[in-house]
């Protein structure tokens, strides 16, 4: 096996006792004090995530229209200074991957999942889209929580929710995936350590991906790869709002047949009052509809078990029946957010 | 009580007259991090050396606990139902996880030192 890929602040990690996980070829820390303490400084005060391994590139601004051929979102009538959760579509109008976008006047920064960078840049690649792949000269450093911007004010201007701004040393957005408040900071191998030196003297305590995940999850959001494949649209992930682009793009004919009255599969989100998990690949049944779960773990917050399940069409019953490791269990479909 | 001995499955044991009290070790619980529920098999309920007595659910992925020898539950660790976590801060001490009565005895698990080099 080739040696993973190591973040910018590996270095660091090593120093604070992380527990590494392989991810996408990546070496990344797992957890440092326990993935619940993480997960709750996230959900009570502030943490920091090296988000490092995803991939990064700046797209020429010239190309934007060509951009808005490829995803379900209208990027072109976006302000901007603005971020964009998009998705890049095939043929069938199935995930290639889900992404943000920064959008700055002279160009636009993707940010894509570490296991598709290759495959998105080989897209890119096959549509003539020009771009600067900067994942290995910058590092990614995302900081979440309710007290994340107060202590943040102290360094950068801080911009508006789902808005984007740039300065000599860092490249930023008011953007996560916990389901809080906070930055994503993209920074340049020169002023990575400046940047951690603050973070620590503001004693914000860093958080590995057990804890995102499981913040990620208690914020109903999806992880590619779950969720999310080359074989599931936004529309049956339960990502409609995401489709907002009105011209044609890659599989665009699907994705409006799907909307308009085409049967499909669809993801719900479940609950069960045990702490029992229904993890990735339980097989479900609600009524007469049969699903798989993609997702599960246990809410840190709700104390209980929770998931994505994505179902063989839309079930008549929010009931629903777990087959874990051969034990029954009885959850019920949630038609809301986990977390209010 | 007489000495704590581990499995290469990372169970740990000890055995007291006919009677021997299982939980996991620190290594363990370690790899698995944060625990959040645990499944206790019934008192009463046999098992053969290898068999599965317990299911550990962590955040990160779920893991079974082996019958170190054959043997018969005679108490389980109630506390676990509500404080799960307990294996995490105490995996041999307020962390055990059931005691049960040795029908065939085989006391060949490893003392400390040899479990320190088999996990390092």
């Amino acid at each position: 096996m080739p040696d993973s890929l190591v973040s910018p602040l590996h270095n660091y990690h090593t120093s604070q006792n992380a527990k590494f996980i392989d991810f996408a070829g990546w070496s990344m820390p797992f957890s440092y004090e326990g993935t619940i303490k993480e997960h709750n400084y996230v959900r009570e005060d502030k943490g920091f995530f090296d988000v490092s391994h995803m991939g990064r590139l700046e797209i020429q601004y010239n190309d934007i229209a060509i951009l808005q051929t490829l995803i379900c979102s209208d990027i072109e009538n976006l302000q901007v200074g603005k971020a964009l959760y998009s998705i890049f579509t095939n043929n069938n109008g199935c995930a290639i991957d889900d992404v943000i976008f920064w959008k700055f006047q002279d160009k636009i920064l993707l940010i894509c999942n570490a296991a598709n960078t290759l495959k998105i840049k080989e897209h890119l690649i096959t549509y003539s889209i020009s771009f600067n792949d900067v994942t290995n000269s910058t590092a990614l450093i995302a900081i979440q929580g309710p007290n994340a911007i107060e202590i943040m004010e102290g360094l950068v201007d801080i911009p508006d929710s789902f808005s984007c701004l740039q300065n000599d040393q860092y490249t930023y957005a008011r953007t996560g995936y916990t389901g809080e408040d906070g930055l994503e900071i993209m920074v340049s191998l020169d002023y990575v350590d400046e940047l951690l030196d603050y973070l620590k003297s503001n004693n914000i305590s860093p958080c590995g991906l057990g804890s995102r995940d499981t913040l990620r999850l208690e914020a109903s959001l999806p992880l590619y790869g779950f969720e999310l494949s080359d074989e599931i649209t936004p529309v049956e992930a339960g990502l409609k709002w995401t489709i907002t682009n009105k011209q044609p793009y890659l599989g665009s004919e699907v994705i409006t047949e799907q909307l308009k009255n085409g049967p499909h599969k669809i993801l719900k989100k479940f609950e069960i009052d045990t702490r029992a998990i229904a993890r990735t690949g339980t097989k479900v049944s609600a009524g007469e509809s049969g699903g798989v779960v993609t997702s599960g773990n246990f809410s840190p917050r709700l104390q209980k078990s929770i998931g994505f399940v994505m179902f063989e069409n839309q079930p008549s019953t929010d009931l629903i029946v777990f087959d874990i490791r051969g034990k029954l269990v009885e959850g019920k479909i949630l038609k809301k957010r986990f977390l209010n | 009580m007489s000495e704590i001995k581990y499995l290469e499955t990372h169970e740990w044991y000890s055995l007291t007259e006919n009677k021997i009290t299982i939980g996991i070790s620190d290594y363990a619980q370690g790899e698995l991090g944060d625990i959040v529920f645990v499944t206790l098999p019934e008192v009463g309920q046999e098992f053969s050396k290898g068999e599965s007595m317990v299911e550990v659910e962590a955040t990160k992925t779920v893991a079974e606990a082996y019958a170190p020898m054959d043997c018969v539950i005679v108490e389980i660790n109630d506390r676990l139902e509500s404080e799960p976590e307990v294996i995490n801060t105490d995996p041999c001490g307020d962390g055990w996880m059931v005691k049960a009565e040795v029908v065939n005895l085989d006391d060949s698990g490893m003392l400390y030192q040899e479990y320190e080099t088999f996990i390092s």
